[in-house]
């Protein structure tokens, strides 16, 4: 709705573009633009254009947080605990303070405080120093003397689930959310360690087995993974009388900036969070979080800058994780492949924070009547986890998917026919046979049919993502007089390449070339822009950039107009020029409309408006769009027998995102998600000696990441699938990538040698258990 | 106490008829090139060369991503051949030329390898580009017609978390044939 | 990294004189101990050393370098036609090293799979052959082990996936050297250098040192020693041999299971000599006599490779989550010695 609630019907395309396209009538606020024209009538959006800040990064121009120096800038190091869990009765400071090269000290635990006396993970902060150099302030962690009283702890989630498991927490200190600021249910019950269920059903699930034909069942674990990002976490704090600027490798400059404005009592307006290359974050960089909070402080005492930047091991033991899951999963269905019931429990472990779930994957994806889920949380003594790349539907897929393709085996329904059968959606009905075709799906033989060693397989998975949308974000468009356009927003670029992306929309808004456009964002200081998580980015500021964009135009517009002896309606923007649009000769350049304007810059702000059919659902700033997000994905494996090594040849990823802006860096995301899917499924693993409790392998050497030579053939297809929701209709598709590569390659494995690895990562290990070659007790 | 070890040293030495000083353990001045440029910094013993680029040298454009030659982020070119900078000390590299991302490309004149990989998106976040770059440009320097297997060999020690390993290789192909 | 003085040996002699103690041994500490940094220990190509200094596993005062003593990285055939490769030959050179590459190809093989491009433009065959081992526990302070000292080895019944499945009580680490298993297969022998200019030699089979002699050292190096060659015997044309290693990525990673086989043939293509060695497998290169003694003598067949194969793993003794590495070298053990045989 327009902000006096007045709106127009307009025509939008809808449907899938290579299945047929239809029209969809919308109510659009009346200051909004008209619909989008499919991809293929516009002149840029759409088009692969090679990202606009790609010479700056190849060029190693580009300056992240750790780059980022200021003058008289101190360096932050934060004292760790080395115990899983314990009491800290005293911590002496004094030795530390005076260093000749420490500035500031900041406890962070403390002894005389029941609610932050106690640790309880290795690696929890206990204290921070800020020194001249980094040498100095490592020198003068070493001074700083804690007294730990050793408490008992675990780390294994199997045990700590029994009733005799040491505590790992008191009823004070359960967090209230989770680490990456989603609010946890309230109220559930904590027996020991383990806190939940948290439920949610519909149907009767008990009547929906009793009417099934077939029931299948299976047991599933998924690993802890660390998000690896290749720079750590960092920031750079910079605390001045006139307010506070951050620089700080983030997913979310706005919503840092009302973290800092909060904790630390400012206004809004006095606070600035500011980012320009960011090295990934995979969800991890959500928050201020506690290192974040620590270089604030540490900079107010010393009043001077602090850079706090993680390293190698502060990341893999702290800086959050996807949590380990296990889950049962029951599957009734009638023997025409219909479901008739969905049974999930799970069990799952972020360590001493919350959030370890499956997800609504096994909820949302298919259709059945009946379904119910229990999850619950376990505490362990380990570092928190938090969102990572499709939260909880990527465990859950790993399970439902397998089951699923169970299923298909019990009822000798093929995989595919089995999910058209039971998936209501169109979009991904077209993913599935665009997929299959390319795998060659027709050519799959028999599980375990090959003969010899060398055995392969091809399976599918599909993926399910929700479509977020911020409602919070805002974009500003400037036109200068001199015919320069700038686009101006929070949002920052954390890989996606978003910048590109407001630089096509907004160069199609008036028709100019990406190039011309002066992209600006990664600042507070400019209108607040969307998280980039939850595959959010694009739906949320590219309508408002589009709006802005529209805006500005109309007052360009009606200078020209005025020149031309013309309507404003009569106008169109095109290949740098404005003209009548009946009588293309009769115009004039952009930048001789801009020369026209009455004062040196004009600028429109626009924010995220409503989707014009309406949201499923809203929370707060954000929302769910009518249409989820997904994909489906074929793996194509060769499975060593003799050697239990697992190489996946091919993947053909089919994915959907709305309108796709810039085909080039879809594509590169969704390799990204794969690669990250296949590294799940394949290698990493956060290992815990469960006598310490310590992280055996923290660093990039024995945390085993898919490295080049892993990396399989990947096919990428993107639907264009028009909603016509919002100015742009365009989707993110960062998850939704993720999702689905596991448990494919999964499929694609028992295809190959006819058994099923119900465990992440698919070791050697695992798979000469799984073909009896080694008892599984000794994995 | 350490001072008292290097005097050690001379006096061993010198007791055996040679005299091998040692430098540090505080700054010491070391003079190298550094992206066809002479430089003279201090250094201490224990910094490495990717600890000098990126503080005093002010060549940001290197990054640091595990420190421990793990991850290949810090390759830079050591008199031509590529190193992990993080793992090379400063004061092993006095009197030899190293060359940087940021002395690639010839003043505007991209290099073709950096050059190809804005044309194919061989990057994401951008934070292991540099030292990716360096290692396909040091392969077309010796191999100027690679395979793809010889690209993904060449570039196994990289880790890329954004994935863009197969952007990579296509865009290394395509500098091959420039 | 602790503080310490930089030095750079212009001789064998000075810096086998500067070095005070060998990195085994300075890392041998209790756990509180500062020891003030007044070791020196010498440095190769220091990818290793660097790794150790970054985790202060060892705090020496002074670090002396090889690099400037000349003819240390010389590869020269020897008069009766084996090779002499000196110590600090970097693994790129000798990866790409014609004579190794035509007279020694498991030898190259072995070499050219180990670490990355970058890591062997700057590490030695001297440093990778004395390199520390891999094992997690060693390489974190926080796990005061047997090794460097403590009383417990913590892999026994930790976290022992990458561990030993012979010989690892007490100890279960595996010998980290890749080169090692193919040297040692083919006889290899190093040479040792002393500040007075003796010279040693011994087999580098006899070299490695099992934790039941010592514990606290993998090698048989004094710290008033420099590890100055490696020796090959000569190449008869009737040597086969071939490599093989597993890691759990193809990309850069330690092997899970690494292979050596050399085959001594007759004229009549039967196997006079076999020589079986698994790397990463045990604290020393293992040397898989049972296997040997089933080529042995024989002309060499299916059900002999595949005999092999299964006596290479006689008398293993996995841990609780190791035993996988029994059938994976079963298949290299048979594969290898197919490959020698191509």
């Amino acid at each position: 709705m327009a902000a006096d609630g007045t709106t127009r019907t307009e025509k939008f395309p809808f449907g899938i573009a290579s299945v047929g396209l239809g029209e969809v009538d919308r109510q659009v606020p009346i200051d909004e633009p008209p619909p989008l024209a499919p991809n293929a009538e516009l002149a840029v959006i759409g088009k692969p254009i090679p990202r606009q800040n790609g010479r700056a990064k190849v060029t190693g121009a580009t300056r992240f947080t750790v780059d980022v120096t200021l003058p008289g800038m101190l360096y932050g190091k934060i004292l760790r605990s080395p115990l899983p869990h314990a009491e800290i009765r005293a911590i002496d400071v004094s030795a530390a303070a005076r260093h000749p090269g420490v500035c500031a000290v900041l406890p962070v635990a403390r002894s005389d405080d029941p609610s932050a006396s106690v640790v309880r993970y290795i690696g929890a902060p206990v204290a921070a120093i800020a020194a001249v150099t980094m040498a100095a302030a490592e020198e003068a962690l070493r001074l700083i003397r804690v007294d730990y009283n050793l408490l008992p702890f675990v780390v294994d989630v199997d045990k700590a689930r029994e009733s005799t498991a040491p505590l790992v927490h008191d009823s004070g200190s359960v967090p209230p959310g989770h680490a990456s600021g989603f609010p946890a249910p309230t109220g559930l019950p904590l027996n020991g360690n383990v806190r939940g269920p948290a439920v949610a059903s519909r149907g009767d699930v008990a009547q929906g087995f009793a009417q099934a034909g077939v029931v299948v069942e299976g047991e599933y674990r998924t690993q802890v993974q660390t998000h690896c990002c290749m720079e750590p976490h960092a920031i750079v704090a910079d605390w001045r009388p006139d307010g506070l600027t951050v620089y700080m490798s983030t997913q979310f400059t706005a919503g840092v900036r009302h973290e800092l404005a909060a904790e630390f009592g400012l206004p809004l307006s006095r606070v600035r969070v500011v980012v320009d290359g960011m090295g990934g974050g995979f969800g991890s960089k959500s928050m201020l979080s506690k290192y974040g909070r620590v270089a604030v402080a540490l900079s107010r005492q010393a009043q001077a800058p602090v850079r706090i930047a993680l390293d190698r091991e502060e990341e893999q033991m702290d800086s959050g994780n996807r949590p380990g899951t296990w889950q049962r999963l029951r599957i009734g269905a009638r023997r025409d492949g219909s479901l008739t019931a969905i049974s999930l429990v799970g069990y799952g472990t972020a360590g001493v924070g919350l959030g370890a779930g499956v997800g609504n994957i096994a909820q949302a994806l298919y259709a059945c009547p009946n379904f119910e889920t229990a999850q619950f949380d376990v505490f362990t003594n380990a570092g928190p986890g938090c969102a990572m790349r499709g939260p909880g539907n990527t465990p859950g897929a790993w399970g439902l998917e397998q089951a699923i393709d169970e299923l298909a085996l019990r009822l000798s329904i093929d995989p595919v026919v089995l999910r058209d059968r039971i998936d209501p959606s169109p979009v991904r009905r077209e993913e599935r046979r665009i997929g299959a075709d390319r795998i060659g799906w027709q050519h799959r033989h028999a599980p375990g049919a090959d003969p010899g060693p060398i055995k392969r397989g091809l399976g599918v998975a599909q993926s399910l993502w929700g479509a977020n949308v911020q409602i919070n974000s805002a974009c500003e468009v400037r036109v200068m007089r001199d015919g320069s356009v700038e686009v101006l927003s929070g949002v920052q670029d954390i890989g996606t390449g978003i910048g590109t992306v407001l630089a096509q929309v907004v160069a199609e808004v008036f028709g100019l070339r990406p190039e011309d456009i002066a992209i600006r964002i990664g600042d507070t200081d400019f209108p607040a822009g969307p998280p980039s998580y939850g595959s959010r980015t694009t739906a949320s500021i590219t309508p408002p950039a589009r709006t802005a964009a529209w805006r500005v135009l109309q007052e360009l517009y009606r200078e020209a107009a005025l020149a031309l002896n013309a309507a404003t309606g009569d106008l169109t923007a095109s290949a740098g020029r404005i003209f009548v649009r009946d009588e293309p000769s009769r115009g004039m350049n952009f930048g001789e409309a801009a020369a026209r304007l009455r004062t040196d810059q004009i600028s429109a702000v626009a924010s995220r408006s409503d989707d014009y059919g309406g949201f499923r659902r809203r929370m707060g700033d954000a929302a769910l769009a009518e249409q989820d997000l997904g994909g489906v994905q074929f793996a194509q494996v060769a499975v060593d027998t003799e050697t239990g090594i697992i190489r996946v040849e091919r993947v053909v990823a089919v994915q959907d995102c709305g309108r796709p802006i810039n085909p080039l860096q879809i594509e590169s995301q969704v390799q990204g998600g794969v690669l990250m899917g296949l590294s799940y499924a394949l290698y990493e693993n956060r290992i815990l000696d469960q006598h310490t409790g310590r992280m055996v392998n923290p660093n990039l050497e024995q945390y085993k990441l898919a490295g080049p030579r892993e990396a399989p053939a990947i096919d990428v297809v993107v639907l264009e699938n028009y909603q016509g929701q919002s100015a742009t209709d365009a989707y993110g598709i960062a998850e939704p990538s993720n999702i689905a590569t596991a448990p494919a390659i999964a499929n694609a494995v028992y295809n190959a040698i006819g058994v099923r690895l119900r465990s992440t990562p698919m070791t050697p290990a695992a798979v000469f258990a799984a073909l009896g070659k080694v008892p599984s007790g000794s994995q | 106490m350490v001072d008292a070890v290097s005097a050690f040293i001379g006096q061993q030495a010198a007791a055996e008829g040679s005299s091998l000083t040692a430098l540090g353990p505080g700054a010491v001045p070391i003079s190298l090139k550094v992206n066809g440029v002479a430089q003279t910094l201090q250094v201490e013993p224990r910094m490495t060369l990717a600890e000098a680029l990126r503080g005093p040298l002010g060549l940001t454009g290197t990054k640091v991503a595990c420190d421990r030659g793990a991850c290949s982020a810090c390759t830079v070119w050591l008199d031509g051949t590529t190193v992990c900078s993080c793992m090379t000390l400063a004061v092993e590299v006095a009197g030899r030329s190293v060359t940087t991302i940021e002395g690639l490309a010839n003043g505007s004149q991209l290099h073709p390898v950096q050059a190809a990989f804005i044309e194919h998106d061989a990057l994401q976040c951008g934070f292991c580009t540099p030292g990716m770059v360096m290692s396909c440009a040091a392969l077309l320097e010796r191999s100027p017609d690679p395979t793809a297997e010889e690209v993904q060999r060449a570039i196994s020690g990289h880790i890329c978390r954004c994935g863009t390993y197969p952007h990579v290789v296509a865009a290394t192909l395509a500098a091959a044939k420039a | 990294m602790n503080s310490f003085a930089w030095a750079s040996a212009r001789t064998i002699a000075e810096a086998a004189t500067a070095a005070t103690t060998t990195v085994s041994d300075a890392m041998v500490a209790s756990p509180d101990a500062i020891d003030g940094g007044t070791k020196s220990v010498v440095k190769a190509g220091g990818i290793d050393l660097l790794d150790l200094l970054k985790e202060n596993l060892l705090t020496p005062g002074t670090v002396v370098s090889l690099k400037e003593v000349p003819g240390l990285d010389a590869v020269a055939e020897e008069q009766g036609g084996g090779l002499r490769i000196g110590s600090m030959a970097t693994l790129a050179n000798l990866a790409g090293h014609p004579v190794l590459r035509r007279f020694y190809p498991a030898l190259a093989d072995a070499i050219q799979g180990s670490a990355s491009p970058q890591l062997r433009n700057v590490a030695t065959l001297g440093g990778n052959l004395l390199q520390r081992p891999r094992c997690w526990y060693l390489r974190a302070t926080e796990f005061h082990c047997l090794r460097k000292g403590g009383g417990h080895c913590f892999a026994i019944s930790g976290e022992n996936q990458y561990h030993a499945i012979f010989n690892n009580r007490p100890c279960a680490i595996v010998h980290p050297s890749t080169a090692a298993t193919v040297l040692v297969a083919l006889g290899a022998s190093v040479e040792l250098t002393n500040a007075e200019g003796s010279v040693r030699r011994l087999l580098l089979e006899d070299f490695f040192v099992a934790p039941d002699t010592d514990v606290q050292r993998e090698n048989d190096l004094s710290a008033q020693e420099i590890l100055t060659a490696v020796l090959l015997p000569p190449v008869p044309a009737s040597l086969h041999m071939a490599h093989l290693r597993q890691g759990e990525k193809e990309s850069f990673d330690w092997p899970l299971a690494d292979v050596a086989v050399v085959l001594e043939l007759d004229r009549d293509g039967s196997c006079k000599r076999a020589s079986i060695v698994l790397g990463a497998a045990a604290p020393v290169p293992y040397r898989a006599t049972a296997a040997e003694a089933v080529l042995a003598g024989k002309r060499i067949d299916e059900s002999a490779v595949r005999e092999a194969g299964h006596a290479a793993l006689a008398g293993a003794t996995p841990l609780d989550k190791n035993a996988y590495k029994l059938p994976l070298f079963e298949a290299l053990v048979r594969r290898a010695v197919l490959k020698a045989l191509a």
